[in-house]
């Protein structure tokens, strides 16, 4: 059966977001809610304000920002690498299978104790983690998007001269599994963000340590800001993502 | 074009083995086969006999276990000695139709003024030069194969092996490209070695049609179509009623052959 599609589906989309506002203030006001922990959505733009203001909310997001695409940068690219490596190079492939067994069941979180151990309460810590979740994400897509090629462009790149491994990698491998490996990044631009959070409210600088100290005073209006602004930058760095890769990525819509 | 018609590529005592079977048991043995430069030579045989492991032996993607392949075309470094088209077209879907057929020339000492300006040319004797700026998704099964027989005609190959290139395609498709691959043999005077299990496209296109049969494969019979072109397609029926009955006798001799 085909549903029925709304002529105007964002209209619909907005009334159902100011429904939901709406309850969430009238919850609050009307005391079902306790507005010592829950705070208005009217008190929001004030929180906002207020941390523009002392400046907190640009160094929080710069900060963060920071960790985040040291983070995310490097744990693609190896993730990338290495999914690929394993995919063309089978020694590499067993070399790393067992290694690669006993690691990656590890959640990224559980590295924070060492990442503190090791690097402190810093950039470098919060990268790694960031990092580790990151790198895994890509070592799978890539490895697939990579094994899944199309052996018979393989045999044609070498019906005509053009076999050997630079090549073979250049203009057949990379391109056909470009879209499976910038799959593989996106996922990654979305976990990255999960795992700055969560470092941070180990006491690395950033929204999620901001988010702690507001905790503390139970500023909860600050508190929902700054979830809302990792929803932003989320939202922000995947639609970036999106528009920069749509170009090269035009023949899988032909 | 030479009107001696000198040979272009010689079999000699070919045998070849997957490398990967075990048992060391050929696939193709005891194959002699001497192409005329400009001729146009038909396989034919039972699917799974060999045909196409032939052709990618020809073109030097597989070693031969025994025997020799020799080409005897002059190697230039602005064309291919052999270029192949595939059964199933093999475009790059995230190449345009044109960066497709500019793939071949990318392995020769080309600029890329020279590449685009060959590629154009092999698009335009396919009838396919309006095409150029389109993705292979937005092609017909039929336009894919043309793509495919323009990659193999950029190269300038002396010898223009086709793998079954029709059979993936419906009837009208089919006839009107084997008409298409006749006026571009004609036009261009390159050889071609096609491979088909259709004794009927074989007899219509080609001057001479070897029969492999057997397992392993060998030369079952080497048949030359000598009507001229234009043929007309219900005319070949001696040909093919031919073929047919020595196909039926390597089944029934069976191995032995």
């Amino acid at each position: 059966m085909r549903p029925v599609t709304p002529r105007r589906p964002a209209l619909l989309s907005a009334a159902g977001l100011a429904v939901f506002l709406g309850a969430w203030e009238a919850a609050v006001r009307g005391g079902v809610l306790p507005a010592n922990f829950v705070p208005a959505p009217s008190a929001i733009p004030q929180a906002l304000i207020g941390e523009i203001r002392n400046g907190n909310w640009f160094t929080a997001i710069g900060e963060s920002l920071g960790h985040y695409l040291i983070g995310v940068g490097l744990g693609s690219l190896l993730g990338i690498v290495t999914g690929a490596a394993v995919a063309l190079l089978p020694r590499f492939a067993a070399a790393q299978a067992w290694v690669a067994r006993l690691l990656r069941p590890i959640p990224p979180l559980a590295w924070i104790p060492f990442t503190l151990i090791w690097f402190g309460p810093s950039q470098a810590a919060a990268a790694f983690i960031i990092g580790v979740g990151v790198f895994w994400l890509n070592y799978f897509a890539t490895w697939s998007a990579v094994e899944a090629v199309d052996e018979g462009l393989v045999e044609l790149a070498a019906a005509f001269g053009q076999g050997g491994f630079a090549r073979r990698l250049v203009k057949v491998i990379l391109p056909a599994a470009l879209p499976g490996m910038l799959s593989g990044v996106r996922s990654g631009l979305g976990q990255g963000w999960m795992a700055v959070v969560a470092a941070e409210l180990f006491g690395i600088p950033g929204i999620g340590q901001r988010m702690n100290e507001a905790a503390g005073v139970l500023a909860t209006n600050v508190l929902v800001l700054y979830m809302l602004t990792i929803a932003l930058l989320y939202g922000m760095t995947d639609l970036a993502f999106e528009r920069v890769t749509r170009r090269f990525l035009a023949w899988t819509r032909a | 074009m030479s009107g001696a018609r000198e040979p272009i590529v010689e079999l000699s005592g070919l045998a070849f083995g997957h490398p990967g079977d075990a048992s060391g048991r050929n696939v193709l043995e005891g194959l002699d086969l001497s192409l005329k430069r400009g001729g146009f030579t038909a396989i034919v045989g039972p699917s799974g006999v060999g045909k196409s492991t032939l052709l990618r032996v020809v073109a030097g993607l597989v070693a031969a276990r025994r025997g020799e392949v020799r080409l005897l075309a002059r190697p230039a470094p602005d064309r291919r000695t052999a270029a192949l088209v595939f059964q199933d077209a093999r475009l790059m879907p995230w190449r345009r139709v044109l960066g497709n057929v500019e793939f071949g020339l990318e392995g020769l000492a080309l600029d890329a003024a020279a590449r685009r300006r060959r590629a154009e040319a092999a698009l335009a004797l396919v009838g396919l030069a309006d095409a150029a700026g389109r993705w292979p998704g937005q092609l017909s099964g039929g336009q894919r194969q043309r793509v495919g027989i323009a990659r193999a005609l950029a190269v300038s190959a002396d010898l223009l092996l086709m793998d079954e290139p029709f059979s993936a395609l419906d009837a009208i498709t089919r006839q009107a490209l084997q008409d298409e691959l006749l006026r571009i043999w004609r036009e261009t005077g390159t050889t071609i070695l096609f491979v088909t299990h259709d004794l009927d496209e074989a007899t219509y296109l080609a001057e001479r049609v070897v029969l492999l049969a057997g397992s392993p494969a060998r030369i079952a019979r080497d048949v030359a179509i000598r009507t001229p072109h234009p043929r007309a397609r219900n005319g070949l029926d001696g040909y093919v009623s031919d073929l047919r009955r020595a196909l039926g006798e390597t089944f029934i001799g069976g191995a032995g052959i």
